[in-house]
């Protein structure tokens, strides 16, 4: 006899782990308790249910894909899976609780490098996470209605500091502003209307903004079409160790850049 | 008729010159016990009315103060949860009580109760200390807790088990404080617990002053360095023997980078030998 849950049974069939999206406290421990012998891994912004298993999602990413991209590549880093192996993510598609059950098979071509971007830049996960929310947060409302474009270079400031000159007076000079602060949202739109780059920290201060970038661009590969704003973010993670994040000012979209490659690219409208 | 029984008739409601028929009645009423008895009831029941309006209101303060969600997981909040209680709930109980109690002593005394005198003033003495000593037990066995977990959510970055001890020990230290303050309110004799107090504080600033002097030297040069910015991120310099880029300066260290070594240096060293500048 055909049932409807036989539908799921031929997703979780044979899985080799459980990837449980920012659960709620009871809906993770009914799994939990379960004694399941496939392990349950919890990815969720924080380890709120107190898992065994956890890897942080440093977004909340509104696109799935993103979502259990990255999580599966956490795991895959933490070694809680491996290559070949399949698991079946519970996520939630539409805002709310727990709808789909996806499975997935994990190979190494899904090493985008996204986890990487946060977890294993110079800077500290939550100022890169910092420093895309102000991106996201300036590509929605844009400055007085109209786009705006804005180049964040985050972390090994020293060295991009010597790979850049002022265009002119630094607004930053001698304060002490971390992209976390609440009220950076409001400067770093005013700001946004000087050209140049904004230059951050690895511990997330603000050293700089109004700086022009001169990385050599050789060997940068980016996608065509893409304009020199793009390119010299592009360009200066090749030379130094750091992560730039562009908002677009034609298309509207956040991109990451690191080691010259473009690693990201959201668009502010679905956050 | 007194002005005290004007007033009291007053207060009771009962008419002093009422014309209706009901006044034979209420005169023989009012002739059945002394005017005394009369005037301590009345005390007794406005002491009441006050203790159960004062209670609502500390319980009504008490919240908009917002004090029941910032004591919320305390272990004396918990006990009190399985009591159907909360700590609010019990300190609007005490005042009550403590108001009742009043109101009945204050009462008995009107009334002249003349028996062991001696005793009830030693009480009327004693009744408000015991409440603030109470009160004070209270506020110290919750804000110790309190403070014991909000150290430990800080630290819980820290994923080492024996630094379990610190938010310990502050939570006993506030304990300690609390149980002191609240026997010497009572007059019992708690000078070896203040010598003990002493000792204890001294140990703590002495000999934490002596563990963090490299700590407090870097934070006070740091301070300086913050304010004025003698350099920057992105300068070279050379502190000492190393030199490099300058990375990240906070409170206590400053990072120079060199051809991939990066060198973490306090930033005591930086007021003791001084820092170059390479343009």
């Amino acid at each position: 006899m055909v049932a409807l849950s036989d539908l799921l049974d031929d997703v979780v069939a044979d899985v080799d782990a459980l990837f449980v999206f920012s659960p709620s406290g009871s809906f993770y421990e009914r799994f939990a308790d379960a004694d399941l012998d496939t392990p349950v891994v919890v990815v969720a912004p924080e380890n709120a249910v107190d898992a065994e298993t956890y890897i942080e999602l440093p977004l909340e990413f509104k696109n799935v894909r993103d979502r259990i991209r990255f999580g599966v590549e956490g795991a895959m880093e933490a070694d809680v899976v491996e290559e070949g192996d399949v698991i079946a993510c519970s996520v939630a598609v539409f805002d709310g609780d727990q709808d789909a059950v996806i499975r997935v098979r994990v190979e190494e071509k899904m090493r985008s490098g996204i986890y990487d971007l946060f977890a294993n830049s110079r800077a500290d996960p939550s100022v890169i996470r910092d420093v895309f929310e102000v991106a996201i947060e300036l590509g929605k409302k844009g400055q007085k209605g109209k786009p705006v474009g804005a180049l964040f270079v985050v972390g090994d400031a020293g060295k991009v500091m010597n790979k850049s000159r002022p265009l002119s007076y630094n607004p930053f000079e001698k304060s002490h502003v971390h992209v976390g602060d609440p009220i950076v949202n409001v400067m770093l739109k005013e700001f946004s209307r000087l050209d140049g780059a904004f230059i951050i920290s690895d511990s997330g201060k603000i050293v700089s903004a109004y700086r022009y970038l001169e990385p050599a661009a050789e060997g940068v590969d980016i996608p065509k079409g893409l304009g020199a704003r793009h390119m010299s973010g592009a360009a200066i993670t090749r030379d130094t160790n750091t992560t730039s994040i562009v908002l677009s000012e034609s298309d509207g979209l956040v991109r990451a850049f690191k080691g010259g490659k473009m690693i990201l690219e959201i668009d502010p409208e679905d956050y | 008729m007194t002005p005290a029984a004007t007033l009291l008739a007053a207060q009771t409601g009962v008419p002093t010159e009422a014309p209706d028929a009901a006044e034979p009645f209420l005169e023989e009423l009012f002739g059945l016990l002394p005017r005394d008895i009369w005037f301590a009831l009345v005390v007794l029941v406005v002491g009441i009315a006050v203790a159960l309006l004062l209670g609502t209101l500390t319980r009504r303060v008490l919240e908009g103060l917002g004090v029941p969600d910032s004591i919320e997981g305390t272990s004396f909040e918990r006990t009190a949860r399985n009591f159907d209680t909360s700590t609010v709930e019990l300190l609007g109980w005490l005042v009550r009580y403590f108001v009742v109690g009043v109101a009945v002593l204050a009462a008995l005394s009107i009334a002249n109760v003349n028996y062991a005198d001696r005793f009830w003033s030693r009480v009327v003495e004693f009744l408000p200390m015991l409440f603030f000593a109470v009160v004070i037990v209270i506020v110290g066995i919750v804000v110790g807790d309190k403070v014991g977990l909000l150290i430990a959510e800080r630290l819980r970055g820290v994923k080492l088990p024996q630094v379990g001890i610190i938010p310990a020990a502050a939570k006993f230290t506030v304990f300690f404080l609390a149980a002191l303050i609240a026997l010497s309110q009572l007059g019992v004799a708690t000078t070896a617990l203040v010598v003990l107090l002493a000792a204890y504080l001294f140990a703590v600033v002495f000999l934490g002053g002596i563990a963090f002097r490299d700590m407090l030297q870097s934070g006070a040069a740091g301070t300086y360095l913050l304010l004025t910015q003698p350099y920057a991120i992105g300068d070279e310099v050379r502190v000492g023997d190393t030199d490099g880029i300058v990375q990240e300066v906070d409170l206590f260290v400053t990072r120079v980078e060199n051809d991939g070594e990066e060198y973490i240096v306090p930033n005591r060293k930086v007021f003791d030998e001084g820092i170059v500048r390479v343009r």
